[in-house]
């Protein structure tokens, strides 16, 4: 059981597991059905916490778990289950249509990640290539990515929630690319951006909820009344 | 400990509101709360000028000049804003705002107020911790949370377009808060060479001060871009301005008043702690350029708008949006002077604000509309106080002497041409004047003019003594700046150019 301990073997799950993250928000992009867009967040999610809980154990930083234990607590399970039961309340079931078409989404999210492997380039230094520096490049590019690709959903989606859950695996980059540049902000710092993201979540939802009863509808689009 | 009292006040103020079942005792505590919170910016103030820099559990909060400065100008804020609203929702009453239905005599007043009353608080709690967080992580956490207690005063009034308003403001500034973000993640990752550190004093401000010459340049470069756009959407500069009109429009007065003079302040302040790590790290010039971009965008996105505006709630958005420009531009310029421009603008413009704000409730709720065509002008025979003092508040505003907004644009004026640019300070002026003279045609026909007959407004006793007390501050700060205060704007600009 040798290579439990061995750090490139770390890096390479790390990096397999990004690459999944990776594919799950491409996925997230063509996806039209909200709850499969919930499920897909959930699963990225619970990813992340395995990411940061392998960076812990190669590391031997204990913060980390507690980073790791609460994004699969928070990300993984309950804003998942929170979304849902919204999604249940408002009875709307799948985006009627983004304004882009599926396969040009697909495709502008892949020259989104090109994009991202270009900007994290910058930041790799070979002279210092330990295996920190190594580590950081790849995920750093796909945590770029990700920001990028959620960016872009934001603005393609018309439906409220969507915007939400755009925003959300936005924010999932950023955890990615803190968790693998750093190791993780200083605890008392992610547990405030925890606490953020959970109320944030919540004052959306609650948004969301009173435009559906407003408008009897949650296409953003409609909301076009303040006008110059 | 002062620095805990400072935040334990407004934090206690709001959920005592909430458990409170009368108006008057809500409306007492939260003047209380703020009146209290004023005198302790006070003493923090005198506290930080005679000797230096406050801090308190080891660095996890901290307060110098600058932050001193921000406190004391968001608890001014709060307190103007906290004795206006006490007539301004009275009003808001007898105009029937609050009732379920017109000919229910069912009041949904006291719910209503109980939600502004606690939530208040919180906002200003918030904005407190922005200054006094010396962890640019919790900082971040800080402004956002001044996002998530003023949404719900955006949607006070529980309009269709309220709802349109609070959407376009949580979204924008949730987006543009996750690029401050990873600005910050990106700072902490360039300052991780240089200190070597994962405990919290690595996202110390007072620490990374001190190292910011070490920091990997290319990753600061990236980080100040992200931070100027995150902080920048808060800030409300052009090309993210676009929540500012409708989130303005909607909020209930007193709380447009506090997005406008208070959260303004707080994304500022962000963006300056960044840029003076930023100027550390790369030299002055880099940040320099892209302020000065942002800022002149800014001024000049506004003054299309400032001329054809149609409605006055929006107008003073648009006007919000300049002053955001201005300060930034001035941050751009640099040097002492520019920064002292800064910083003197940012004092006075939160004393301004909040005046002109309250002169334009009054009209709204007298005339029940806020478009400059339906109300038909000649404001002064009906109003004559508080169309005088809109007319005060415009000229102050917009920067003609005597007020003090003139002295703070007439450095940032020298700092530009100072600073070696010719074409950059001219077109300042040129967007001054045409905002100036935008708003002087807009308002000067809401409030001269013949008599139009409308019966006289009956204007509260505290609606009146929360615009005649401000309008005498405005007045008496343009010929005479307390020097205790002025000493702190000096000591904060020391700060930022690094003279300390």
């Amino acid at each position: 059981m040798t290579f439990f301990q061995d750090p490139e073997f770390g890096d390479r799950i790390i990096t397999l597991m990004a690459a999944l993250v990776l594919v799950l928000q491409i996925a997230a992009v063509g996806q039209r059905w909200l709850a499969s867009s919930i499920r897909i967040f959930a699963v990225q999610s619970f990813l992340l916490a395995a990411i940061a809980g392998v960076i812990a154990y190669f590391n031997h930083a204990s913060h980390i778990y507690v980073v790791a234990f609460l994004t699969l607590l928070l990300k993984a399970v309950l804003l998942p289950w929170l979304l849902e039961g919204l999604v249940e309340r408002i009875g709307i079931r799948r985006e009627i249509e983004p304004l882009i078409n599926a396969p040009l989404s697909i495709l502008i999210a892949g020259c989104l990640t090109l994009v991202g492997y270009v900007v994290a380039e910058s930041f790799y230094h070979p002279e210092e290539a330990s295996v920190r520096a190594a580590l950081g490049h790849n995920t750093l590019a796909v945590a770029i990515a990700l920001f990028l690709i959620g960016f872009f959903t934001m603005l393609n989606r018309r439906k409220a929630l969507s915007q939400v859950l755009g925003l959300l695996s936005l924010e999932n980059g950023l955890f990615l690319a803190a968790i693998s540049l750093t190791y993780g902000m200083p605890l008392i710092v992610e547990l405030g951006i925890f606490f953020d993201v959970l109320v944030a979540v919540m004052v959306l939802g609650i948004l969301v909820f009173r435009i559906r009863e407003a408008f009897d509808s949650m296409d953003v689009s409609k909301l076009r009344k303040l006008r110059e | 400990m002062i620095l805990l009292w400072l935040l334990i006040v407004p934090l206690a103020a709001s959920p005592l509101a909430f458990f409170l079942r009368r108006r008057p005792v809500m409306e007492v505590v939260n003047l209380a709360a703020f009146a209290i919170l004023l005198c302790l910016a006070a003493t923090l103030g005198f506290q930080v000028l005679r000797s230096g820099p406050v801090s308190l559990w080891d660095g996890f909060f901290y307060a110098d000049d600058l932050s001193a400065l921000v406190v004391l100008l968001t608890s001014f804020v709060a307190l103007v804003c906290s004795i206006y609203a006490v007539g301004y929702f009275r009003q808001d009453e007898r105009n029937g705002i609050f009732r379920e239905k017109q000919e229910l005599p069912t009041t949904l007043a006291i719910p209503k107020l109980r939600e502004y009353y606690s939530l208040t608080p919180l906002f200003v709690f918030s904005m407190v911790l922005v200054a006094l967080a010396n962890n640019l992580g919790i900082l971040w956490v800080a402004i956002e949370g001044t996002t998530l207690a003023s949404v719900f005063l955006v949607i006070f009034y529980g309009r269709e377009t309220s709802l349109e308003a609070a959407w376009k403001y949580a979204i924008i500034g949730a987006v543009g808060l996750s690029m401050a973000l990873f600005g910050t993640i990106l700072t902490y990752y360039s300052a991780h060479g240089a200190l070597g550190t994962e405990t919290l004093a690595g996202l110390n401000w007072s620490v990374l001060v001190g190292n910011a010459a070490q920091f990997d340049k290319p990753t600061m470069r990236l980080a100040f871009i992200l931070i100027l756009l995150g902080y920048g959407t808060k800030a409300g500069i052009a090309p993210m301005h676009t929540w500012k009109p409708d989130a303005y429009s909607e909020a209930p007065i007193p709380a447009a008043a506090m997005l406008a003079a208070g959260v303004l302040n707080c994304a500022l302040y962000g963006l300056v702690r960044f840029y003076i790590l930023t100027s550390k790290c790369l030299g002055p010039q880099f940040a320099s350029h892209l302020l000065i971009l942002f800022g002149l965008l800014s001024m000049g996105v506004a003054v299309p708008f400032i001329l054809v505006q149609k409605n006055f709630r929006r107008m003073l958005a648009y006007s919000s949006i300049d002053h955001a420009g201005i300060m930034v531009l001035a941050l751009g310029f640099g040097g002492p002077l520019g920064v002292l421009g800064m910083l003197l603008h940012m004092t006075f413009h939160s004393i301004t604000k909040p005046l002109l704000f309250f002169c334009a409730g009054n009209v709204q709720q007298q005339l029940k509309t806020d478009l400059f065509r339906e109300a038909k002008g000649g404001l002064i025979h009906s109003m004559p106080l508080s169309g005088a003092a809109l007319l005060l508040a415009t000229l102050a505003v917009t920067g003609a002497p005597p007020f003090s907004l003139f002295l703070s644009e007439f450095t940032i004026l020298r700092a530009g041409f100072g600073g070696g640019y010719l074409v950059l300070p001219i077109l300042f002026i040129t967007f001054l004047v045409a905002i100036f003279s935008g708003f002087l045609i807009h308002f000067a026909n809401l409030v001269l003019g013949p008599d139009p007959g409308l019966p006289p407004a009956e204007t509260c006793r505290w609606k009146k003594s929360s615009v005649v007390g401000l309008a005498l501050v405005v007045i008496v700060m343009g010929f005479w700046i307390p020097a205790p205060l002025f000493r702190l704007i000096q000591g904060a600009a020391d700060i930022v150019v690094n003279r300390r």
